[in-house]
């Protein structure tokens, strides 16, 4: 022990100057160690023992060459940058100083009161819904239908508006078609206008995922319900069923379509809404 | 505001019909339907003798029989499937045969095997029950996957190969396949490219309250065991090769086709589905949608056909994604999705 902490007297004023401290206390130690180290040499089982537990010498026999850092390695490690252990000097980058504004100024507002509203409550809470978000986008969790009602139908994924029934100008299109002598499709306009004015009365719903059957049943059972079934089946033999139009034809089935419209306008808005299905 | 008031929102499955004008008027019917009608209706009829209510069931597995499509019957125990099943052979005149799907039976039990005769020194195929003309397999998902896998080239191909020797099946050939929901004890899930072959998978529910006082009042009079011989085959091999025929002749216009591949195609890219409908899928919607118009007595298809019928033909073709699966989403709530995104062809 005693040569331990004598090694290290000679070491430690090399290393720092905490080591001059360290010396006293060595020193000390040092000395309270050749007291009992004495009274051992003194008994001759103690000097017997020591003498089987002398260190062999060292074998200087073999040339041993010493080891050393390859010199070029040393090198580069040093000029990497993880190996400085230099503080960062502020960066002159208008970036960097950009950066250090903005998380000052952040700082600031958590530190301190802006007026009389702690605004750090703002930013905890538009960071938490940021969070929030971000884990139910990724979740791909769909959260509509999770305060009482449920969800809404999806807006249609396409462009209706070519085929917007309010923004036809029914009249004049049917005419266009009726000059070209294509009744076919001059039967699918008057249709169509048919549609618009039960949804301008409120009959039904106008939603273009819906069937001509949709909205048949949307009708209450009387005199309408039957002329449209009957338009209906008209529109649906000659635009589905490719039905080959005379003019005799065409002329009824517009009669058809007639017939729908005058009795919507024959009746006060209303009072043929649906009531016959529950709700 | 108002007409927010006072519309109903109807229930979609209420959608009327709306019926073809008389015959003097100048819009009947072109294509005469009658013997149609007539032999669906007596099939209707007779399997009314036994079953009570079901009548959208009746509907879509006579739509199947037009169709040539197999069908995979699901619902709970004691719904009638089997029973539903085993009528609708019976009015059909042609061989039927029934396999009791167990978790131990093998391939050469529904295909058949070759046997060694020893007096000619070679090996003779026995034919196994799967050759009739309607197979009723009751509960599907109780044999394994290899049992299963059996099935893949005798319902899609029609055929039975078995030793380098392939054995066509007979005119008409109809799968009625059976299962319960796939949470009960003791099944296996059915693998994709065989649920794929089913023209549908129909949801046997329970009967109304009405239905089933109906059923209680039968049974308590002495009704209920009416013995299943009382039902009569209506339709001959022949006649069903004929309705067929008819069924195939149906007008389909393009934007009605156009309207099909947009809702299958859909279905592969829905962010909630992670398998899509196969082509098949599409050809399977059509070819039902052609059916259901001629037994709805019309000789074109309209989009209520197809939406109709498109829960019935996807729902066993798509896949939910686990998330969605986990929020406790349906393939059927996904079909309604699709077709509230896509714009009916009018």
């Amino acid at each position: 022990m005693l040569p331990f902490f004598a090694n290290l007297l000679l070491v430690l004023p090399s290393v720092s100057h905490a080591g001059k401290h360290l010396r006293w206390v060595l020193l000390l130690l040092c000395l309270a160690g050749v007291a009992p180290s004495a009274r051992a040499r003194a008994t001759p089982e103690v000097a017997a023992q020591r003498q089987q537990s002398q260190p062999l010498p060292p074998d200087l026999s073999t040339a041993l060459p010493p080891r050393r850092p390859d010199a070029n390695q040393l090198r580069e490690l040093a000029g990497q940058r993880d190996f400085r252990y230099e503080e960062p000097k502020a960066s002159t980058d208008a970036w960097d100083a950009f950066w250090a504004r903005v998380w000052k100024r952040l700082g600031r507002l958590l530190d301190h009161r802006i007026g009389n509203f702690p605004w750090r409550y703002v930013i905890y809470a538009v960071a938490l819904g940021i969070l929030v978000f971000a884990v139910l986008k990724l979740l791909q969790v769909d959260i509509t239908g999770a305060f009482g009602r449920s969800a809404q139908r999806q807006p249609l994924a396409y462009d209706t508006a070519t085929e917007d029934i309010h923004e036809v100008d029914f009249p004049a299109r049917i005419a266009e078609a009726e000059a070209a002598g294509n009744f076919r499709l001059a039967t699918r306009l008057g249709y169509l206008e048919v549609l618009k004015h039960l949804t301008d009365g409120g009959f039904i719903r106008w939603q273009p995922d819906k069937t001509n059957h949709a909205y048949l049943s949307e009708l209450a059972a009387g005199p309408l319900r039957e002329a449209f079934r009957s338009a209906t089946w008209q529109f649906e033999y000659v635009w589905y069923g490719d039905l080959r139009l005379t003019s005799t034809l065409y002329h009824e089935a517009r009669t058809g379509q007639r017939v729908v419209s005058s009795l919507l306008s024959g009746h006060r808005r209303g009072t043929l809404r649906a009531t016959a299905l529950p709700g | 505001m108002e007409n927010e008031n006072t519309f109903q929102n109807p229930d979609p499955t209420a959608v009327e019909a709306a019926s073809a004008p008389t015959p003097a008027s100048a819009f009947a019917p072109r294509t005469d339907f009658a013997r149609l009608t007539a032999q669906t209706d007596a099939i209707r009829a007779e399997i009314g003798k036994i079953i009570v209510g079901q009548q959208e069931l009746l509907e879509l597995l006579l739509t199947a029989v037009l169709a040539d499509g197999h069908v995979l019957l699901e619902g709970v125990p004691g719904v009638a499937k089997t029973l539903m099943a085993k009528l609708l052979a019976r009015t059909l005149e042609v061989p039927f045969s029934r396999i009791q799907f167990t978790p131990d039976l093998m391939p050469s039990d529904v295909l058949g095997t070759s046997v060694f005769r020893q007096n000619k020194s070679d090996f003779e195929f026995r034919p196994g029950p799967i050759f009739a003309s309607v197979v009723l397999i009751d509960e599907i998902n109780r044999a394994p996957a290899k049992t299963q896998s059996a099935l893949f080239e005798v319902m899609e191909e029609r055929t039975v190969t078995q030793d380098g020797t392939a054995y066509p099946m007979a005119e008409p050939f109809l799968v009625l396949a059976t299962q319960n929901p796939i949470e009960q004890e003791g099944t296996y899930r059915l693998p994709e490219a065989q649920l794929d072959r089913f023209l549908f998978k129909l949801h046997v529910g329970y009967p109304t309250l009405a239905e089933e006082v109906q059923i209680l009042s039968g049974h308590h009079a002495g009704l209920g065991s009416t013995h299943l011989e009382a039902v009569q085959p209506i339709l001959s091999a022949a006649d069903l090769q004929a309705l067929r025929q008819q069924v195939c002749q149906q007008r389909v216009e393009p934007n009605i086709l156009e309207y099909i591949a947009k809702l299958v195609g859909q279905t592969r890219v829905h962010r909630s589905l992670y398998l899509g409908a196969s082509p098949r899928a599409s050809l399977a919607l059509l070819n039902g949608a052609k059916a259901l118009a001629a037994l709805r007595g019309r000789d074109f298809v309209t989009p209520e056909d197809v939406q109709f019928l498109a829960p019935s033909v996807l729902r066993h073709r798509i896949m939910l994604t686990p998330e969605r699966e986990m929020e406790g989403g349906t393939p059927d709530e996904v079909v309604r999705q699709i077709m509230q995104a896509i714009e009916v062809p009018r």
